[in-house]
């Protein structure tokens, strides 16, 4: 079966109808809404999560459209946009590897926010070098971006070298890391690489060339990106120069998620921090549960007691589903949306990281 | 030229000549530039009409060096800031740099801090009322102000550019330098409305024929797409290439790429808006490089690009201007050696222009609509991005957008918005039947029974001096002197290579290291 049906079988199975298949495509996509990046907790997709980042929404729709009619997918209700595997569906899913379907490196998932700046770098540097190294006087640049060309600009000036030099350090960190990555990710993550008179190939060039399937080098691209980020991280002495390109944060919060948490540990109430961020209290809100799913050592019993935590989950369990609404009627509203929210995404997290766990602990 | 030249002048011009050679490896001036040269040298105010591909910008370019203080340049567009930057990049001058709203901030007071160290400027209309940037400038000498593009000062230009008008003022602010007006194409309407809005005095004009001799033109008349697919694939393994097919959608780049990959072999992609930034940039540059035979692309594609070697333009579907067309085959053969534009013509077409057309303006009920949120406060007037992007939300297309946007900024304070439908619609009706008749002059193009070349000519009140051999299909045209020597085939070009380790090497240059 090809990736990209084998792909969509699989979220349609984690997702379980819950939501629609907009919420698929936020999360191949990226968005960075906490709806998006709390579902991928909430149904343990994290390391599809901007997976697909490139992503055009008509040729997804395509293919979900490709999905129902050979009878894979269906819908529950009518005209809905929820959709569940059928019987056949799930015949076909249940014989599929589900390790080919993740390869290892889409999973340290930590570094997900700067993923995008991070490659823009990466191919702003390796063309820039090459032009250097080729005596090539002018070209044009992979990429626009003031910040991402203001930071290759800055890495090149501070290096204290020659720039052949350079560029054969960034030569020898490039080898080191594919040398040890699986070959068809070494492939899918040079062939986008821009030199002189060689310029990248687009993913879609790249899957028509091979012969692979459009969805497949995607992910296998990630899994590439991914691994050297990771790589960076953890052995930075190894990448002294690549490293560069890289700001390593020590949690995988977005910045705003981080800064709300700042204001928090210093004491400070939800409210408070709204007023003083001049944010909607709902933003604050969403950070709280970006917080609750990205590090576990949060107190959140300001928010959320144990007892109304405990109701709620017995709420969801009972209702079978992960949607808000039915949770709160059947709690006859004893709790707000966002406690709601709060205790599904630190049981997500509970359940992650013990998947034969039950709900209690 | 008309007058003789004084001693003073023949010695500029010998000057002009020795750059030319020395710094761009010309030995002779092309038609036009060195009459525009000459007139800039000697600090008059020009006009100056020449279509795309007769080598503009050496018209700035050479009297840069000759005269004192920077030469600005005002542009509309960031790919041609880029691509012009780019060219005198590449002929080693480094004293050269532009200034636009994409730049970071620190780039951008670099540049200003080292004003005194440029020779060339190029600055998009918008930038140049900053405060800071003209504060900037007005410290500095500058040498000629060169307005690229001159044709968006103009309401009856296709691209009419609202920022453009303070031009004029900005320029006395400046301590009025000598101004050079350039523009492909511009008739006379337009041409008086440039003059005008720029404040040109005792203004020398240079008005070089619209005509591009050696592209030869075919229109060739089909009754379906699938005919067209035919057609165009047939054409296409045989004559010479790389070449551009223009499309009037991206499914159609994609579609056709996809056929003609398939079926010929050839090197093929597409380009649209709707790809990505960086995958855009990397077609891009493939067709620079060499890299591909051929590409389907929307109009998206061309503005600033500088490919002397495509040898054909086809256009699978017609542009909604004789401008727009001249404009998109004027790509072809810069380098001066035999071109050739064809276009298939399907009555059926004509739906995608007048598309375009509707598209330019908001409908009633929109208009209306946003002039009443604006009145009600639930539409704010504060950045110019974000407002046109709650357009963009509420249906407008980008040039609507645009267009609400130019009208609603001079409602003052206390004026009621929706006071302004009226004169909005009146605006519209007439800029659309402007439009509708420009699309009435394409579509008698396709259908003239005489020479086309003839006909285009006349749009602009020219007539042809001499025939030409390959002319176009009126005159009679066969396509073997467009044939290639040998066809292409479909063998696996070296610089496809996804071999990671072999790639890497090249791009760092490495193979040859070990050597």
């Amino acid at each position: 079966m090809e990736y990209r049906y084998a792909i969509i079988l699989y979220l349609v199975n984690q997702f379980r109808g819950e939501r629609t298949i907009s919420g698929i495509y936020h999360l191949l996509k990226g968005k960075k809404s906490s709806q998006s990046i709390q579902d991928s907790f909430l149904f343990h997709v994290e390391p599809f999560f901007h997976s697909c980042e490139d992503l055009d929404r008509r040729d997804f729709k395509a293919l979900i459209d490709e999905c129902m009619s050979r009878r894979w997918i269906s819908s529950p209700e009518q005209d809905s946009q929820r959709f569940v595997l059928s019987s056949e569906g799930e015949r076909v899913f249940s014989r599929l590897d589900g390790h080919l379907l993740t390869p290892e490196g889409l999973n340290f998932t930590e570094q997900v926010n700067e993923e995008s700046r991070f490659w823009l770098k990466l191919q702003l540097m390796v063309q820039t070098l090459s032009a250097l190294l080729y005596h090539q006087r002018a070209f044009l640049p992979i990429t626009r971006q003031p910040s991402v060309t203001e930071s290759v600009r800055r890495c090149i000036m501070e290096a204290s070298l020659g720039r052949s030099k350079l560029a054969a350090y960034f030569y020898r960190e490039l080898v080191y890391f594919l040398q040890r990555c699986p070959a068809s990710e070494a492939e899918l993550l040079t062939a986008q690489l821009t030199g002189y008179k060689m310029s990248g190939l687009t993913v879609k060039q790249i899957a028509e060339l091979t012969g692979k399937d459009e969805y497949e080098c995607r992910i296998l691209f990630k899994s590439a990106l991914r691994r050297l980020m990771r790589e960076i991280a953890e052995f930075p002495n190894y990448y002294p120069y690549t490293g560069r390109l890289l700001i390593v944060k020590k949690s995988a919060l977005s910045l705003s998620a981080e800064e709300t948490l700042k204001l928090i540990r210093s004491g400070l109430s939800l409210h408070e921090v709204a007023k003083k961020r001049r944010l909607s209290q709902s933003t604050v809100e969403d950070h709280l549960v970006e917080i609750a799913l990205k590090d576990r050592t949060i107190d959140m019993s300001n928010y959320l007691s144990d007892r109304l935590e405990k109701q709620i989950l017995e709420a969801a369990s009972e209702a079978k589903t992960k949607q808000l609404k039915p949770i709160k009627k059947l709690l006859l509203d004893r709790a707000s949306y966002f406690q709601i929210r709060l205790a599904l995404a630190k049981e997500a997290v509970r359940r992650g990281e013990d998947p034969n766990g039950t709900t209690d602990e | 030229m008309g007058r003789l030249m004084n001693d003073h002048e023949s010695d500029l011009i010998a000057q002009a000549r020795d750059i030319l050679k020395k710094k761009f490896g010309y030995d002779q001036f092309r038609s036009g530039q060195q009459q525009v040269i000459q007139e800039v040298l000697s600090g008059h105010d020009v006009f100056a009409m020449m279509p795309t591909g007769s080598g503009k910008s050496i018209c700035y370019e050479v009297p840069g060096y000759l005269l004192e203080g920077i030469v600005l340049i005002i542009s509309p567009l960031l790919s041609l800031m880029e691509d012009q930057v780019n060219q005198l990049r590449e002929i080693g001058e480094k004293n050269v740099r532009a200034l636009n709203g994409l730049m970071h901030p620190e780039e951008r007071s670099r540049v200003l801090a080292h004003l005194r160290d440029i020779r060339f400027l190029f600055i998009s209309p918008e930038m140049l009322r900053q405060h800071s940037v003209l504060t900037a400038l007005s410290r500095v000498k500058l040498s000629l102000f060169v307005v690229d593009e001159a044709h968006c000062v103009s309401q009856w230009g296709h691209d009419f550019r609202p920022d453009y008008l303070y031009l004029a003022e900005i320029r006395s602010h400046l301590g009025n330098p000598a101004c050079l007006a350039v523009t492909a194409t511009a008739d006379e309407r337009v041409r008086e409305d440039i003059v005008r809005s720029l404040d040109l005095r005792a203004v020398n004009y240079v008005l070089m024929s619209v005509d591009r001799r050696n592209i030869a033109l075919a229109v060739h008349k089909v009754k379906s797409s699938e005919e067209k697919i035919e057609e165009l694939c047939k054409l296409l393994s045989k004559v010479q290439l790389p070449g551009i097919v223009y499309c009037a959608g991206r499914d159609w780049t994609e579609k056709i790429a996809d056929i003609i990959r398939q079926k010929l072999g050839l090197r093929t992609a597409f380009y649209h808006g709707g790809m990505e930034a960086v995958d855009r940039r990397k077609i891009q540059n493939q067709f620079l490089d060499g890299q591909l035979d051929l590409l389907c692309c929307t109009n998206a594609f061309g503005m600033g690009i500088n490919k002397p070697d495509i040898r054909l333009v086809v256009h699978f579907h017609f542009p909604a201007t004789m401008n727009a067309y001249l404009q998109e085959i004027g790509r072809a053969s810069r380098d001066g050696k035999q071109g050739l534009a064809i276009l298939y013509y399907a009555e059926q077409d004509e739906h995608y222009p007048l598309g375009f057309i509707d598209a330019n303006f908001p409908d009633d009920t929109l208009l209306r609509q946003v002039l009443r949120e604006l009145d009600q406060g639930l539409l704010k007037l504060e950045k110019k991005e974000t407002f046109l992007t709650s357009l963009q939300d509420r249906g407008a297309s980008e040039t609507a957008a645009r267009f609400i946007f130019e009208n609603v900024r001079f409602v003052t304070r206390g004026m009621n918005y929706s006071s302004i439908f009226e004169e909005c619609r009146k605006k519209i009706t007439e800029r659309r039947s402007v439009q509708l008749n420009e699309l009435s002059m394409m579509k008698r193009y396709l259908n003239s029974t005489t020479c086309r070349r003839a006909f285009y000519l006349s749009v602009y009140n020219e007539s042809q001096s001499e025939k030409l051999d390959l002319c176009c299909d009126q005159c009679g045209l066969s396509l073997e002197a467009f044939e290639r020597a040998c066809p292409q085939t479909s063998d696996v070009h070296p610089e496809q290579t996804l071999d990671w380790h072999q790639r890497l090497a090249t791009i760092f240059r490495e193979s040859e290291r070990d050597i």
